[in-house]
């Protein structure tokens, strides 16, 4: 179909070509500095925690771990098991404590409460705590993303 | 109505609506943007996760020298596609650039941009 | 987009600046490819920014850190060996161009009458990007940076009376230790590139005023020079410019990326091989070559006093060459090039 009169100048077709060739050469560089700018900062597939360090807890005293960049507790059950948690809050991702004589969680920025089994009883707190899985194997108690 | 323009030698009028040429422009700019954004991502995509474990995995004793080469494959095939992809723009952009040039020297040579200015003020040449 | 345009003019009132762009012209002539040089150099300079703060994203500047976070860098972030190897050789291709673009304004005598300031200016702003590299070279703190750092910073100690100071001055005491990298850093990254924003406006805006300069060579002719439009003729042929430059930088920095030397220890002896980047090696030479007394006065204080005379005559030179056209003119571009001659012989020769 012709049309009567051109749709655009030969300048202005020009300075779109190179203008958008440009701006796409540009932005195949964006995603490499963006992948620089924020690295994966990828948790541990597992941590391993030595048995000698919690086979002597009572039940319902726990232990302190690291699980990756973040701080983790390890709770004696009544059988002997064990539950493990990632004791950082639901709320704003403050660290909780765990009063030992309460068998409950604290988080001290806001005055969220949990309970033993990391449910969220009082306070802002939206959300239970995370809880890893924790098996013995061996000398050690492996801890590991559930599932 | 729409601006007056100079198509060809003669005054004519660009039509006032969203017109067929900036849609046109703008769906072109579009997908050359969107793909090469795509395209970007692709080539990036490849080496996330394997990325951070596998990282230094080139031999490294301590305390001797680091070599920086591109270490995992799929970032050594990420950097060669994005420099494949530099050197296709750029003769390409030098191609559109040359003519682009040739025109701008046409109009300065011939007054184009003087006599233009009599019949309408188009700041951007 | 005319909307925006108008909105943006009833604000800023910027028809000054693009009015002025709009009619700024380019002489036309043999040399015209030497109005690419001083462009080149901001296109390097706003890679090194770019680049730079990218790394010091990262980057530690403390005496335990700094190597591991450069290996960390290089190693463990996505490309950024590439980003850093982006930074080095940009440094050396800005440097490069720096010196391209003095000998370009040096041989058509564009710093004669009313230019001298912008020559000035010039003078220090290849003074700022030595500095630049010669503070960078120190920050992955390598064995081959830290030895660098203590040859570079003794040297001054040769000048008579303020030597020792500013020695002190660089090193934060009598030895390079921790305190010096700092001091190096926060050069680096915050007092030179306010020292360079600062120069370059000045620079920018004589450049600006006076206009693009005719070589000596074509003014002698007498014939009125045909000229460009720096809007849109010269600009884009410069943006083609860029493009290829850009391909290159990239291209060697892909290929050649630089590795990282092991920790330096301030303890160690020095190591084999020591020498500083490309750009200071004449002056590297030239210290080896002075004997250690000459006419019972320190060699070295000879040999910095020399080249503190040599670098004067260079800053000086719009002032020297008064008058360019005649013989006097002529002499002083032999000079000149005899200057650039030795200073390629001596860069060589310490690499032999």
């Amino acid at each position: 179909m012709k049309i009567p009169h051109s749709l655009f100048s030969r300048r202005v077709f020009l300075n779109s070509l190179i203008g958008g060739w440009l701006a796409a050469l540009g932005a195949a560089f964006i995603s490499p500095f963006l992948k620089f700018i924020l690295p994966p900062t990828r948790e541990p597939d597992q941590v391993s925690v030595p048995l000698a360090e919690v086979k002597d807890l009572a039940p319902h005293a726990a232990k302190a771990f690291s699980w990756g960049n973040k701080p983790g507790l390890l709770k004696k059950n009544d059988d002997g098991s064990y539950t493990a948690f990632v004791t950082v809050c639901t709320h704003l991702d403050c660290n909780v404590t765990f009063i030992a004589d309460q068998r409950r969680f604290y988080c001290a920025c806001h005055e969220g409460w949990y309970d033993e089994n990391g449910l969220n009883v009082s306070g802002p707190p939206p959300a239970p705590l995370r809880r890893l899985a924790a098996v013995v194997e061996g000398d050690a108690v492996i801890v590991r993303k559930p599932g | 109505m729409g601006r007056p323009c100079l198509y060809g030698g003669h005054v004519g009028l660009e039509p006032a609506v969203m017109s067929e040429r900036r849609l046109a422009m703008a769906a072109i700019a579009a997908l050359v943007l969107l793909s090469s954004f795509a395209s970007g991502m692709l080539e990036t995509q490849v080496q996330t996760v394997p990325q951070a474990p596998v990282g230094p995995a080139a031999a490294k004793t301590p305390g001797q020298g680091t070599v920086a080469a591109p270490r995992p494959a799929q970032e050594r095939m990420a950097v060669g596609v994005l420099l494949a992809w530099v050197w296709l723009s750029i003769a390409v952009l030098l191609g559109l650039l040359r003519l682009r040039v040739r025109e701008a020297d046409r109009v300065f040579r011939f007054g184009l941009d003087r006599a233009a200015g009599k019949t309408h003020q188009d700041p951007k040449p | 987009m005319n909307v925006l345009r108008a909105w943006i003019e009833e604000r800023l009132g910027l028809r000054a600046v693009t009015g002025f762009l709009a009619k700024k012209e380019v002489p036309r002539h043999k040399h015209t490819f030497l109005y690419y040089t001083g462009s080149s150099i901001l296109l390097f300079l706003g890679i090194q920014i770019v680049t730079g703060v990218f790394l010091a994203v990262y980057y530690r500047p403390t005496l335990a850190e700094a190597n591991t976070s450069v290996a960390r860098i290089i190693t463990e972030m996505p490309f950024g060996w590439l980003v850093r190897s982006v930074h080095s050789w940009s440094a050396t291709f800005m440097i490069a161009f720096v010196i391209v673009h003095l000998l370009g304004i040096a041989f058509t005598k564009a710093y004669r009458k009313p230019r001298e300031a912008s020559w000035l200016t010039g003078i220090m702003l290849l003074g700022a990007s030595l500095a630049f590299g010669f503070t960078g070279y120190l920050l992955p703190w390598d064995e081959l940076s830290l030895a660098a750092t203590k040859v570079g910073t003794n040297f001054p100690k040769a000048i008579p009376v303020l030597g020792a100071f500013l020695s002190r001055l660089m090193r934060a005491g009598d030895d390079v230790t921790g305190d010096t990298l700092s001091r190096f850093f926060i050069f680096h990254v915050s007092v030179l590139p306010l020292v360079v924003m600062a120069l370059l406006g000045l620079h920018l805006f004589l450049v600006q005023r006076h206009g693009m300069s005719i070589p000596l060579q074509e003014e002698r002719k007498n014939v009125k020079v045909p000229f460009l439009p720096f809007w849109p003729n010269f600009v884009f042929r410069e943006a083609g410019v860029w493009l290829v430059l850009f391909g290159l930088l990239l291209t060697v920095a892909v290929v050649f990326a630089p590795g990282l030397g092991p920790q330096a220890d301030l303890m160690a002896p020095a190591p084999e091989g020591v020498k500083p980047e490309w750009y200071f090696l004449f002056m590297f030479q030239a210290l080896k070559l002075f004997p250690s007394k000459i006419l019972g006065l320190n060699g070295e204080m000879i040999a910095v006093l020399a080249m503190m005379a040599g670098f004067g005559l260079i800053l000086l030179l719009p002032f020297i060459d008064n008058r360019p056209f005649d013989r006097k003119g002529r002499v002083i571009t032999g000079l000149v090039w005899a200057g650039l001659a030795s200073t390629v012989a001596m860069s060589v020769w310490s690499l032999l």
